[in-house]
């Protein structure tokens, strides 16, 4: 029995990312650098094995409270864990660990690895402090880490677009975080304490019914901080430009990975955190206007990566819409839909980076005809267009069916034809694309262009067979989400064990 | 109405318009420093108590007079961590100018446009 | 939640979905042509604009794919789509006042 497993899923990845350098180096002298990506391999792998270990104990409905120096709740740290933490921790570690085995291939011919793998381990690092504390001022420093090692990744290449992509995102972002630490700074002065049940008991004492002004002033700020990382679509404008110019894996990672984590973050701070559920309303316009602005400008895209990138923040808009539902279906289906999101898009940048080494380019004006030379990455990428798009023996359809049924329920009929619109442009635009790069014409300089690495081949079947499993078998999936669900609306459940009884 | 509370928010007013207003990168990123210096302000300043002292026991002041007389220390360490982080997103902020004026020859920032759609 | 019973299981649906796109194939191979179909040199200068094109070399724009769906959303791409013009003064504006609309909607729906 690991006493330590919640800190030690945290601090793992950090030591990892502080050695990396060191052992670059010296695999470097010894023209060795296959130990330093198979280390990286390993700690990925150990996180993952390290949040399984903690899953069945969180999924009998205990919650793993870890307190860091013994100090009790209010006046020290703690890590909080319950269902909605262990799903978004699950998917974070098992897309890090896909994403580092598909980098060993894919970054081949790019120089300063060290850097690369350092960053990769402090993101995963990051990503799961956000996943894993009770703190919210330590949610807001892992928060800033993760954007920071983000906007050093989006630049890696160093080439113009990945310049000026970096540029944008940094400004954008380094502003919500700003507006997130002034919510902060108004939350600590109203209530004098920084812990999330904490806060959640002494905004419930002050009352949520009706809102006083500064808590609606502080509730905006931060929702404003956290959807600028969600892209969210007013906030959305950094994403397509950050999806085109990161490294194919990176952006594998961030689609599946910090998206998620930004979803849980705003899920905590209205659920938990002010306990509103009735604010689901607005999340269901919200959700609305960013589906259809995400299709309907991927529909006239030229490059493969920022149509992608348009269809991710159309997704988004699907899950604040199932959850803005506010009924146990609506809810299940818009968690059900977190997962199925990070699945098929982490599959989908694969693909397309596996399209990138082999070919050089992206632009569907150039491609053409690859399916009888690649014709692996043309069934798989088939079979994420497909899913994406809610078609029947895959995962898509379940959730989005879910999705569909609860708007019928509660009475709002009106957004499910929208959301069903939106799908068959999902359909669309994808087929677009698999017919510009797979079918048709093929040119004369493609001739000789041979299928993926199989190192690189190997996360992307494993994510297409979780996506026909997933589908085939969608009680499985609704298993895996109701623990999540169970704890989004049981705010008292959570600040009961955290302050133990208070 | 302290003093303290006014400058704070006076400042978050200049450093978003010099975010929303100027062109040039750099300019942009002073306007981003001052809207975070404008933030930790109101911050430490929300620890603030009339007539207090410092919140160190010593040998003349007890941990029971530092209790009810000093200041609060918890947003000075949180401002802390902030500066820390605000250090790195600038310097970052500043070397990716550097390879912007490489590529481009200019820091306008709407000249540098070229991802667009 | 019980996806099994009725018309809209999926696997009832996906067995549908293959009967479907079988027959649809066999419709496909039944409307083959013996010889393949290849263009005058004439016809390929007329669609060429007078020019010689080869056929392997042409695609589909990829940007007009869609022209009558951009026909019929055409308020969105008037006015939406030039706003992604990629300055970044624009962007940090949209996020200002989407702040303000969010303060707004959630005075709305809360009070």
């Amino acid at each position: 029995m690991i006493e330590a497993a919640p800190i030690l899923a945290i601090i793992i990845p950090l030591m990892g990312s502080f050695l990396t350098p060191l052992i670059s180096i010296l695999t470097k002298r010894y023209k060795k650098e296959r130990i330093r990506d198979l280390f990286v391999v390993a700690i990925t792998i150990v996180t993952l094995l390290l949040v399984l270990y903690m899953l069945p104990t969180v999924w009998n409905g205990n919650i793993i409270v870890y307190r860091l120096g013994n100090w009790t709740p209010p006046w020290g740290i703690c890590l909080a864990i319950d269902g909605l933490n262990i799903l978004v921790a699950l998917i974070v570690s098992g897309i890090a660990a896909l994403v580092s085995i598909y980098s060993l291939m894919y970054m081949k011919n790019d120089t300063g690895l060290g850097k690369y793998y350092t960053l990769l381990l402090l993101i995963l690092a990051s990503m799961m402090g956000v996943t894993l504390t009770g703190d919210f001022f330590n949610m807001f420093v892992f928060f800033e880490i993760m954007s920071t090692a983000a906007y050093a990744l989006v630049a890696f290449r160093r080439n113009w677009d990945s310049i000026e992509a970096s540029i944008k995102y940094m400004v954008m972002g380094s502003l919500g975080a700003s507006l997130f630490l002034l919510g902060i700074s108004f939350i600590y002065n109203l209530v004098g304490s920084l812990n999330i049940a904490d806060i959640a008991q002494k905004i419930s004492i002050i009352g949520t019914n009706p809102m006083p002004l500064v808590l609606i002033l502080i509730l905006a700020l931060l929702m404003t901080g956290l959807s600028i990382k969600i892209a969210m679509v007013p906030f959305h404008a950094w994403m397509p430009d950050a999806y085109q110019a990161a490294p194919s894996a990176v952006v594998a990672l961030f689609a599946a990975g910090t998206t998620t984590v930004g979803v849980y973050m705003m899920l905590r701070v209205v659920y938990t955190l002010f306990g509103v559920a009735a604010l689901g309303a607005m999340l269901i316009v919200l959700g609305s206007v960013t589906m259809v602005v995400g299709a309907l400008m991927a529909l006239v895209q030229r490059d493969l990566k920022r149509l992608l990138a348009y269809s991710g923040i159309s997704q988004v808009g699907y899950i604040l819409l199932g959850v803005g539902f506010g009924t146990a279906l609506g809810i299940e289906g818009g968690l059900f839909h977190l997962l199925n999101n990070a699945i098929y898009k982490a599959l989908l940048f694969m693909c397309a980076g596996a399209i990138l080494y082999r070919v050089g380019t992206t632009n569907l004006d150039e491609l053409g005809g690859l399916s009888k030379n690649m014709p692996i990455t043309a069934c798989l990428f088939t079979i994420g267009a497909l899913a994406i798009s809610g078609v029947p023996p895959f995962n898509g359809f379940a959730s989005k069916w879910t999705i569909y049924i609860a708007g019928i329920q509660a009475g709002k009929a009106f957004f499910t034809l929208l959301a069903i619109i939106v799908s068959v442009l999902t359909l669309a635009y994808l087929l677009k694309a698999v017919n510009a790069i797979f079918l048709g014409q093929r040119p004369k300089r493609f001739e000789n262009v041979k299928e993926a690495p199989m190192t690189m081949l190997f996360p992307m079947m494993l994510l297409a067979v979780l996506c026909i499993v997933l589908g085939v078998l969608p009680s499985l999936g609704i298993d895996i989400v109701t623990p999540a669900y169970n704890a989004l609306v049981n705010q008292h459940g959570y600040i009961h064990a955290v302050l133990g009884g208070i | 109405m302290n003093v303290d509370y006014i400058v704070a928010m006076l400042m978050i007013s200049f450093g978003l318009y010099c975010l929303l207003i100027k062109r040039n990168l750099i300019k942009m990123v002073i306007g981003l420093e001052i809207l975070t210096f404008g933030i930790h302000l109101f911050l430490i300043s929300m620890g603030y108590r009339e007539g207090g002292i410092a919140p160190i026991v010593t040998g003349t002041n007890p941990a029971s007079v530092v209790a009810t007389l000093g200041v609060d220390p918890l947003p000075q360490a949180l401002v802390l961590t902030s500066i820390v982080i605000d250090v790195c997103v600038t310097a970052m902020l500043l070397s990716l100018a550097i390879y912007a004026y490489k590529y481009h020859k200019t820091l306008d920032m709407s000249e540098i446009r070229r991802l667009k759609g | 939640m019980d996806f099994g019973p009725g018309f809209w299981g999926p696997i009832v649906a996906t067995i549908v979905m293959l009967v479907g796109a079988g027959l649809a194939c066999l419709m496909l191979l039944g409307s083959r042509r013996i010889a393949k179909a290849r263009p005058s040199i004439a016809k390929r200068s007329t669609y060429g604009c007078g020019e010689e094109v080869n056929p392997e070399e042409v695609t589909a724009d990829s940007e007009q794919f869609y022209s009558p769906i951009r026909r019929v959303f055409k308020p969105f791409y008037k006015y939406i789509q030039p706003g992604h013009s990629g300055k970044l003064n624009t962007y940090l504006l949209w996020v200002v006042i989407g702040f303000v609309v969010l303060m707004v909607a959630i005075a709305l729906v809360l009070r």
